[in-house]
């Protein structure tokens, strides 16, 4: 360890304006020089920074091994995932040596089983109700940075410029949140609803999309498509209805395999047909039933679930 | 000045050499110190594996840099082993046992849990928008331009988050 040196905030500031032009292929060394010549303090800030940062670079790998991905009972997601899953950090780190308690904070885990439903305040003004099979995770128990692992929830945001939330979910982040709005992830899609205020949405490559009161953002295979619905029809699970506009198949059967703790599949010939509609909830059993008859299509037991087929006769 | 191989390079090298010994003489503060990473350049740069290299001059200050701070780093592990088996030996020596070398290298990895258990610990207390940019940035490895798209936010409102986290860990780690 070295001595800690109260070193001016500005000259630390004035160091970390330099560390990253230097870079580039086309960094000013003379300038850098000149910089470095003019005062030995300055030498002195840039080491603090440039030490700090070689430590960090040496620990990543670590860091990036702690954050463990938590065993979760879903199929694994079609899309490749590049986000972190945070579940608890592990505590292997101390255990094994028996250092002193420089514990994490771990992560909150807000989870719903296939019947169940939750009302939840997350304090600093997050109201957040969440719908059968749902996990939601506040990283390090920080309430405005929370992930949606699955499933759908909606939000009630008293809006604080000073305190921005972000949800992450999936490969997508919701940002710039304000008021009321439903967030909704399954396996292949993500679908961002806003009944009050507006939000942003943003992919991990391409640039993010604005959400305003009345519209839904579908998001399936790295496209982003914003759509218009009812302001009520935001979160109605919560009135025991599902309302769809042109969504793939595959995504509804997604959401009643949740709602009815069953497994249901689709015929791959069919799984991408838009389906726009509105299915009763209930008690969850029905459902496909609904489906089948809205769509036309058949359906029948297959292994332990149940499967929507194709017309007959194709 | 390009360098395409270890012989550009070594041209590049001629050509600086006395630009980067003042580089190195203000960056250490010491003239034989300096002279000593010089060189480490000189032995280093014909190890480089034959490629193009855009500019070599540049190429040639960072590799100089680097090595300031390997040796900066190097001197922090070895106080912080020293402390160690001090404070051990003390504690030994009070208990009566025989006092341990202190090149184990067992220290080592429990020096560098120390760090990790830190360094999570001084995250946890981070500012969201910088503990956001910070992990996108050094743990998951993405470029300022990504953060900033993926956080929805400007490239120079990265470069702040970065500032504020690098500030507040200096404090946690360098103590």
């Amino acid at each position: 360890m070295t001595v800690l040196k109260d070193i001016d905030v500005r000259l630390l500031d004035e160091a970390l304006a330099w560390r990253a032009p230097l870079e580039s292929d086309d960094a000013d060394w003379d300038g850098y020089t000149l910089w470095l010549e003019a005062d030995p303090r300055h030498r002195e800030a840039f080491d603090a920074i440039a030490l700090t940062e070689r430590i960090v670079d040496d620990r990543a790998e670590d860091l990036r091994r702690l954050r463990a991905v938590e065993p979760v009972a879903v199929p694994r997601p079609a899309w490749p995932r590049r986000g972190l899953m945070f579940g608890a950090v592990a505590a292997a780190v101390a255990l094994a040596v028996g250092i002193p308690a420089f514990w994490p904070r771990a992560d909150t885990v807000y989870a719903t089983g296939s019947g169940e439903t939750r009302k939840l305040a997350l304090g600093g003004g997050i109201a957040v109700e969440l719908a059968p099979s749902t996990r939601l995770v506040a990283r390090y128990g920080d309430p405005s940075s929370l992930e949606l692992a699955q499933g759908d929830a909606y939000f009630v945001v008293a809006h604080d410029p000073g305190r921005p939330l972000s949800i992450k979910a999936g490969d997508y982040a919701v940002t710039d949140i304000g008021t009321t709005f439903g967030v909704s992830l399954s396996p292949q899609s993500l679908s961002v609803s806003v009944a009050e205020g507006a939000v942003s949405v943003v992919p991990q490559a391409g640039d993010p999309a604005r959400v305003d009161a009345g519209q839904r953002l579908f998001a399936a295979k790295s496209t982003m498509r914003v759509g218009s619905i009812a302001p009520t029809d935001v979160g109605s699970w919560r009135q025991g209805r599902l309302v769809y506009d042109q969504v793939p198949l595959a995504v509804v059967v997604a959401d009643i395999s949740r709602y009815s703790g069953k497994a249901v599949t689709v015929d791959p010939a069919v799984r991408d047909r838009p389906f726009s509609g509105v299915l009763a909830i209930g008690d969850g059993k029905r459902m496909l039933a609904g489906l089948a008859d809205l769509t036309g299509l058949p359906y029948e037991a297959e292994g332990g679930g149940l499967r929507l087929g194709a017309a007959a006769g194709r | 000045m390009t360098g395409q191989d270890p012989q550009g390079l070594e041209a590049c090298y001629r050509d600086c050499r006395g630009e980067l010994l003042r580089f190195l003489i203000a960056r250490t503060g010491d003239s034989g110190e300096a002279e000593e990473v010089l060189q480490d350049v000189w032995i280093r740069l014909r190890q480089v594996p034959a490629g193009p290299i855009a500019n070599g001059r540049a190429y040639l200050y960072r590799m100089a840099q680097n090595l300031v701070v390997d040796r900066i780093r190097e001197k922090q592990r070895r106080m912080q082993r020293e402390r160690a088996w001090l404070d051990d030996r003390t504690d030994r020596a009070a208990s009566g046992a025989e006092p341990v070398d202190p090149s184990r290298t067992a220290e080592d990895t429990i020096l560098e849990r120390e760090e990790t258990a830190r360094l999570l610990s001084a995250l946890a207390t981070l500012p969201d928008g910088a503990r956001h940019a910070f992990e996108l940035h050094k743990i998951e490895g993405l470029s300022h331009a990504e953060v900033a798209q993926r956080l929805g936010i400007s490239k120079s409102g990265v470069e702040k988050h970065m500032a504020v986290a690098m500030k507040y860990l200096r404090r946690a780690l360098l103590d």
